[in-house]
This record gives structure tokens, C-alpha cells and sequence, in this order.
């Protein structure tokens, strides 16, 4: 039987980020300001999470001519569930709040 | 700084991490390199590169630094996540064969520490650590053949079978008992280093010639003859017919129970050999430490079972067989006077568990399922060039 180790702080802020945009597509820079967490954070925990089958990803082709793709990232059902049973402490919301209100 | 030199620092990061990163995660340093190249403002995407570079390195260095083993380890798989120290456990954890080879390498160590503190001669640790090495040669040369594949199976119990009856026939005999052959020197038992891949490879294998060559060791078992091995034939196959009731596994079920029967009825007169038989006692008479290195050296060697047994549902049948088959020579040297495996003096039951982990698979199914995730070789190059066309 596998196991999950404990989440860290960072990966419930990341995944609530996730599971509050629903079943729309997250990239990673928008995923690394909203949780104020640098990308050498941000990306192995979405390695990790893409791994574990939490995370779907995707290529994005661009809408403007001329910009590179874009790896887009949502949860998987299971992936939801995760989320749900890992929330963030408290503080962690309002700092999250209190970012995006700023941005 | 400019905002060209900016932009084309953060551009050199980004290619810098996609040079050091393994092709699993290539699709990951593209990502990187397109979210940089998307961000505006160019402080911040230098920024976001060198994070990222920062964050992804111990990972990379990780990959790189296991890929010498991968022959060992099984090829291609990512490190699951987490720190450079959990990736690594974890990647682990997936791989049954490689949890043997630690096991292997750690109950000879212990079994080393006991021979030393017990004051045996430097020999015998020489031998033990002489013949780790050369068990996991073979193990590492054998590994990627032919032979480990399943088609070759039933070939390669026949081949051993026959050695073993050779041995019966021909091998060097003391007090009645033909179970070594001469080697330079050394006395080698070639049951303790054939008999546990056999057995673990019988787990998988289910033809005629694959039972064929377990009833012929069987017989060998007999002629020989040797308790301890007979027993161990008949306890995991007795483990393999309570699983997996065909009638392959009941022939050779039966073979066993007659070979151990017919060496019950024949008396075992070989004396206990210092440093080899009868450690489970002693050595706790010697020193504490000494006893302690040798159970839990021995405890060691059941390891890759229990762990293969609870991540790898597909393969229990094998992980069974290789527990049974090293709990059977644990038993056989606590209740006679059999050779204490790996922890005792003799290379020829540390080579035989560096060759029955040529049975267990080198990823478990659960591993095997995450690999099948990730994109191919041939996908990346395919994806590649899509982007270096979105990028250029």
C-alpha cells in the first residue's frame, strides 16, 4: 500500500490555489505568484503531484502569434480530493487573499 | 543591466537547466523555459529562471548521479519527488532488486563485523566480501541477458538442475554428503548459490521444462544429500502450490516433499564448523554487538520480500518465494548444523542471494505504471520540436 507523506505548507497553498481555479487551466508563473512561492518550490512539488497522478497537464498553444506555448496545469479527481483533505492553515489564506489583492 | 542582457541571461538559465536535467523531465525544463519567456517583465523572468534552475538541480544531479546503476536499478524512471534525499528513497522503494543489493550489501557488512569481533581469520572476511563482489558482478552482467528473460527461464533451471546433480554425482565428498565442489582452493556449494534463483525464478515461470528442472533439483537434493536445501525446496514450493495451484506447482510440490523426506531418513553427521553453523546461538555468547549483527543481518535479507509483498501486488507470488526461500536457510542453520546464511562464513550463499535477486523484478508494477506516464524518448523529440518552433 503507498503512502502519501505529509503535505508541506507550500503544497496545500499550491493545491487550494489549484482547486479554487476548478476544472480551469493554472500555469506556473500565476501559480508561483498567487502562492508566493519561488518556482524552484513550485516546480518539483508539481512534478511530484503530475507523478502521483494529482495534476493534469497540458501544452497550450498560444493565442497571440509569436509566444511560445505554455504548460497548463489543473487538479485530477483525485487531485480534488487531495486538496480538500489537505487545506491550508489559516494564515496561509489570508496571505494568499491579501497577495491577490494587490497583484 | 539591460533588459536584452536581462532576457538573455534568463534564456542561457533556462537552457542551462534543460541541459543538466534527465530526458524524463526534459518536458519540465521546456515548461520552465516557456513560462520565462511568457513573463513580461525581464527581472522577473531571470528570477523565475534561476529559481527554477536552483530548485530542479539537486534533482537533476540525483538522476545523474544513480544513472551508473541503472543497469542495476531499472532504466528510465523519474525520482518521484520531494527532496534529493526522499527522491531518492522513494525511487528505492519502487525498485525490488535494488532493495536487495542494499540488503546484500548491508547483512555482509554485519556478517563481516560479527566474523571480526567472533575473531575468526582475515580470510573469511576477505572470502565473504570477495564473493559480495562477485555476486553482484554476475548480478550486474546477468541482469540485462537473455537469460533473465522468461523464455530462457525453463533453460536456465534445467542448466542449473544439472549442475547440481553433477555436483551429487561427482562433487567432493565429506562424511557421505556430495554437496561441494573444489574451486581454487575453496569449497563451493553450488545448491546455496543455484537453488534460491531457481526457486524464485520458478515463481514465474510455468512450463514443463521450468518444473522439469525443479524436480531434477530435487532429485539432486536428495542424492546429495542436504537437508537444509531439500527443505527449502519443499517450503517454497509448498508457498508456490498454496497460490498458484496448476499442476506444475504440485509435480514439483511433490518432488520436494519426497527429496526432504528422503534426506530425513538418511542421518546428518556432519559437526557443526565454527564461524558457519550454529551463529544464531554463539554469537550472541561472543558479544552483543556480534549477535546483533548477525540477526540483524539476517533479518536484513527477508527485506526485499516484505516490501515487494506490500508495494507490488502483481509480483507477490515472487516476493513470497524469495522470503521463503531465505527464511528456509535461516531455519535449516537455527535447527541444524547448516551454514548460516550471508552472515556466516561462505561466499557461496552471498553469491546465491546476489543471483536470486535476478528473479525479482527491477520495478515494481505500481513504479512500472508511473513510468508508463511519461513520455517517451521519441515524444520529446516530437514535442521538442513544436517548441523550439513556438520559442524561436
Amino acid at each position: 500500500m503507498s503512502r502519501t507523506r505529509a503535505l508541506s505548507p507550500h503544497a496545500r497553498i499550491v493545491l487550494a490555489i489549484l482547486l479554487e481555479a476548478g476544472g480551469r487551466w493554472s500555469h506556473g508563473y500565476e501559480l508561483a505568484r498567487l502562492a508566493d512561492v519561488k518556482s524552484g518550490t513550485l516546480y518539483p512539488l508539481l512534478i511530484r503531484l503530475e507523478a502521483q497522478g494529482y495534476l493534469e497537464a497540458e501544452w497550450q498553444q498560444p493565442v497571440d502569434g509569436g509566444r511560445p506555448p505554455r504548460h497548463a496545469y489543473r487538479l485530477t479527481a483525485t487531485g480534488v480530493q487531495l486538496a480538500q483533505a489537505n487545506p491550508p492553515g489559516d494564515a496561509a489564506i489570508l496571505n494568499s487573499r491579501r497577495r491577490e489583492a494587490t497583484i | 543591466m539591460s533588459a536584452g542582457l536581462r532576457r538573455g541571461l534568463a534564456d542561457l538559465t533556462c537552457r542551462a537547466l534543460q541541459a543538466i536535467l534527465p530526458p524524463s523531465l526534459q518536458s519540465w525544463g521546456w515548461a520552465i523555459r516557456c513560462e520565462t519567456a511568457n513573463i513580461p517583465d525581464d527581472t522577473k523572468a531571470l528570477l523565475f529562471a534561476i529559481q527554477g534552475l536552483c530548485g530542479l538541480m539537486p534533482r537533476a544531479i540525483a538522476s545523474h548521479l544513480l544513472q551508473p546503476f541503472a543497469s542495476l536499478f531499472g532504466e528510465g524512471t523519474p525520482l518521484p519527488g520531494g527532496s534529493t534525499t526522499m527522491s531518492i528513497v522513494q525511487a528505492t522503494m519502487c525498485r525490488p532488486r535494488t532493495i536487495g543489493i542494499a540488503c546484500a550489501i548491508a547483512a555482509v557488512a554485519l556478517g563481516i563485523v560479527y566474523l571480526a569481533i567472533a575473531g575468526a581469520p582475515m580470510r573469511y572476511l576477505g572470502v565473504n566480501a570477495g564473493a559480495l563482489v562477485i555476486g553482484l558482478t554476475m548480478l550486474a552482467l546477468l541482469g540485462g541477458s537473455p537469460a533473465a528473460d522468461q523464455r530462457w527461464m525453463g533453460a536456465a533451471i534445467v542448466a542449473a538442475a544439472g549442475t547440481l546433480l553433477a555436483t551429487a554425482f561427482l562433487g567432493a565428498d565429506v562424511d557421505g554428503a556430495a554437496r561441494w565442489v573444489r574451486l581454487g582452493g575453496l569449497a563451493v556449494q553450488p545448491s546455496l548459490i543455484l537453488v534460491p534463483v531457481m526457486l524464485v525464478a520458478f515463481s514465474r515461470c510455468h512450463d514443463v521444462l521450468a518444473t522439469a528442472g525443479i524436480v531434477a533439483a530435487a532429485a539432486a537434493m536428495a542424492l546429495q544429500p542436504d537437508r537444509a536445501m531439500a527443505g527449502m525446496l519443499a517450503l517454497c514450493l509448498a508457498a508456490r502450490a498454496i497460490t498458484d495451484r496448476d499442476r506444475h506447482a504440485i509435480a514439483a510440490l511433490a518432488a520436494g516433499v519426497a527429496s526432504f523426506a528422503a534426506t530425513l531418513a538418511r542421518a546428518d553427521t556432519l559437526p557443526a564448523t565454527p564461524y558457519v553453523d550454529q551463529i544464531l546461538y554463539s554469537s550472541f555468547q561472543v558479544h552483543g554487538g556480534a549477535g546483533l549483527a548477525v540477526w540483524g543481518g539476517l533479518a536484513l535479507l527477508l527485506l526485499p520480500a516484505v516490501i515487494g509483498w506490500r508495494r507490488d501486488a502483481e509480483n507477490r507470488a515472487t516476493y513470497v518465494a524469495f522470503g521463503m526461500v531465505w527464511l528456509a536457510a535461516m531455519l535449516a542453520a537455527g535447527l541444524g548444523n547448516y551454514p548460516t546464511p550471508i552472515v556466516g562464513y561462505g561466499g557461496s550463499a552471498i553469491i546465491g542471494y546476489a543471483l536470486s535477486l535476478l528473479a525479482l523484478p527491477k520495478l515494481a508494477s505500481a513504479g512500472a505504471s508511473a513510468v508508463s506516464r511519461t513520455p517517451d524518448a521519441t515524444d520529446s523529440t516530437q514535442r521538442d520540436r513544436t517548441l523550439r518552433v513556438g520559442l524561436a
